[in-house]
């Protein structure tokens, strides 16, 4: 009775609330495709594809991509291995030792992004080097590796230990065991952990934004352009990163289903 | 250690250490203690610069004077004695300026009484207005994340929280942008007010923009920690709670919330340390015209007015009322800090 009533309502407030995350979307993508500048969908002056070249044409925009993968490449070339070894040392610390560790770890990932750019900075400055990519890769790196420890943790913790156990008494040397038995078990996160990395790096706007100095990156150049929102080249380049996001989703879910249906295949 | 080195080998042990030992000195703590002392000391004026400037001057007359001898000097000896005397004179000027001119370090609290009555006042916006984003997040999310985990199919469920992960991934600069068009003098709600003869209104220029995208922008960072909690709680406490005859409000009240706690705990320290924390909300959204966000007064110490020890001092208040927070959170809430980082 009441609870046919309450679930009638919730879903209606559950419709409202999607129209609030996604109509907002829609108002910026259909801005691209007007002829209009400054960017508007009150004033509509016919479709067009015009600012998909403007973009096409703008090279600050390229050159801040450019510096986007580096610092992206740069940030899983070094968060990676570093959280896989923060991880790996956690497993073998004593509880208290451990349970320090792991705060110190974390720490980033509770930290205000600004905060992580400025005292990088702060800090580099007292060996003369300037805000810059170098800067930004360090920062990012900071809190990146905090995702890739704990994601090796979690992998971590279901290996099973008897098989390094028994390449051990097999003969095999530590770093033998390592390199055959860990390496490969933990290829799948080690996979996530770059894309998650990539991501992060890619599409940091706050620490970034502290830690770069006279450089930009894509973000950051997006960002300075959006404050005046004067031409619709920035809702083109929104119109890039939903149709690339939707594609992350999409695949990851697909993924996703297909380790499902193995899981059920294997236990049936 | 010796742990390591059993299940390792002595250089895979020593590789792992060198990597995490970068990582956890070089980045995170080097910087944030530099950053720390940085805010405790300023370069001043030497201590006593008063005297010494009286001194130089009384130096500068007696060079005047010895000038006044050189010239009246009867002959070649004296004059070399006067002259050895202004050398030694110009010599002693020289140094004492340099000392009186090279600031020196001094450990002071000054850097964080430098914000005064306006600065505190916005740092005192920024904080009530991230707890109050904070707050309607978790009064807005609450009912969508238990109905999505508790009222749908659970193919359904995860149907609708793939569709969330588009607003919820989408670069926060977008999501941003899109309420500046909206909110816009020209924009989309000011053109629908203005058939209703209203306004138009400047939302950007009052600062409700910025609250507007804000929650918005950091609404689903409550939703996904929420769901995630609730998805795991057993559809059998609610349906035994009601039958022993509770009403829907101590089902909730004593079942689903008391379960949610690590949920809630997620939510609301990266809601609150988002908003906090937030430089591109009030960027975008004020154009400079509404009163700024406290990030953007720590930008300005560092990059506009180049005081770095006021700029450290401001940030370090920044990460002490988040850091405070989170600590808030987790007594308020009895969760520990593996429950939340996961």
């Amino acid at each position: 009775m009441s609870g046919q009533g309450s679930g009638l309502i919730l879903r209606l407030y559950m419709a409202v609330f999607f129209v609030y995350m996604f109509l907002p979307l829609g108002i910026m993508v259909a801005a691209g495709f007007n002829a209009y500048s400054p960017p508007s969908v009150t004033v509509w002056q016919g479709f067009t594809l015009q600012w998909f070249g403007e973009l096409w044409a703008d090279q600050r925009m390229w050159s801040g991509l450019r510096n986007s993968l580096i610092i992206a490449g740069a940030v899983i070339a070094l968060a990676l291995p570093m959280g896989l070894a923060g991880a790996l040392l956690l497993g073998r610390l004593g509880a208290r030792a451990a349970g320090l560790l792991y705060t110190v770890m974390v720490s980033p990932l509770l930290t205000p992004g600004i905060i992580l750019g400025i005292s990088t900075v702060i800090f580099w400055r007292n060996f003369e080097v300037a805000g810059g990519l170098f800067t930004a890769i360090l920062a990012q790196t900071t809190f990146v590796a905090s995702y890739a420890m704990l994601m090796f943790m979690a992998r971590l913790q279901r290996q099973d230990a008897t098989l390094e156990e028994a390449a051990r008494d097999l003969g095999a040397t530590p770093l033998q065991a390592f390199r055959r038995i860990t390496l490969p078990f933990l290829r799948p996160t080690i996979v996530t952990a770059a894309v998650i990395a990539f991501l992060q790096s890619f599409e940091n706007y706050n620490t970034t934004m502290f830690a770069i100095g006279g450089q930009h990156t894509l973000v950051t150049e997006i960002g300075s352009r959006m404050r005046f929102g004067l031409s619709p080249v920035v809702n083109v380049i929104g119109i890039f990163f939903i149709i690339a996001t939707i594609t992350c989703a999409v695949v990851w879910a697909i993924l996703k289903e297909r380790e499902r249906c193995a899981a059920n295949g294997v236990s049936a | 250690m010796t742990k390591l080195r059993r299940a390792f080998g002595a250089p895979l042990s020593a590789l792992i250490v060198f990597l995490a030992g970068i990582w956890i000195l070089g980045l995170i703590a080097a910087p944030q203690i530099i950053m720390i002392e940085q805010s405790f000391w300023t370069m001043q004026r030497p201590e006593g610069a008063a005297e010494l400037s009286v001194k130089i001057d009384a130096l500068y007359n007696r060079l005047d004077v010895l000038a006044l001898d050189h010239a009246a000097a009867p002959d070649e000896a004296a004059r070399a004695a006067v002259d050895a005397e202004r050398d030694a004179v110009q010599t002693e000027i020289t140094a004492l300026e340099v000392e009186e001119s090279t600031p020196v370090k001094t450990w002071t609290l000054s850097n964080y009484g430098q914000m005064g009555k306006a600065h505190l006042a916005i740092f005192a916006k920024t904080i009530l207005a991230s707890l109050a984003v904070t707050a309607i997040a978790f009064v807005v999310c609450y009912p969508i994340a238990f109905a999505i985990a508790k009222l749908e199919p659970p193919r359904r469920a995860a149907m609708i929280m793939l569709a969330l992960v588009i607003p919820y991934a989408i670069n926060e600069l977008l999501r941003v942008f899109a309420w500046q068009m909206i909110l816009n003098y020209g924009g989309p709600l000011n053109a629908a007010l203005g058939l209703v003869g209203i306004g138009p209104v400047p939302f950007l220029e009052s600062g409700t923009g910025v609250f507007v995208a804000m929650v918005y922008a950091y609404i689903l960072f409550m939703v996904f920690p929420l769901y995630n909690v609730l998805e795991t709680l057993d559809t059998n406490q609610i349906e035994a709670a009601r039958d022993l005859g509770a009403g829907t409000i101590q089902i909730h009240r004593r079942v689903v919330l008391p379960h949610a706690r690590p949920g809630i705990a997620v939510g609301c320290i990266m809601t609150f340390m988002l908003s906090a924390g937030s430089y591109a909300v009030p960027y975008i959204m004020t154009r400079g015209t509404a009163d700024p966000w406290f990030t953007q007064l720590v930008y300005n110490r560092f990059f506009q007015a180049t005081n770095w020890n006021v700029g450290a001092a401001y940030a370090l208040s920044l990460l002490v009322v988040c850091t405070g927070f989170i600590f808030l959170m987790m007594g308020l809430l009895k969760v520990r800090l593996r429950d939340i980082a996961k």
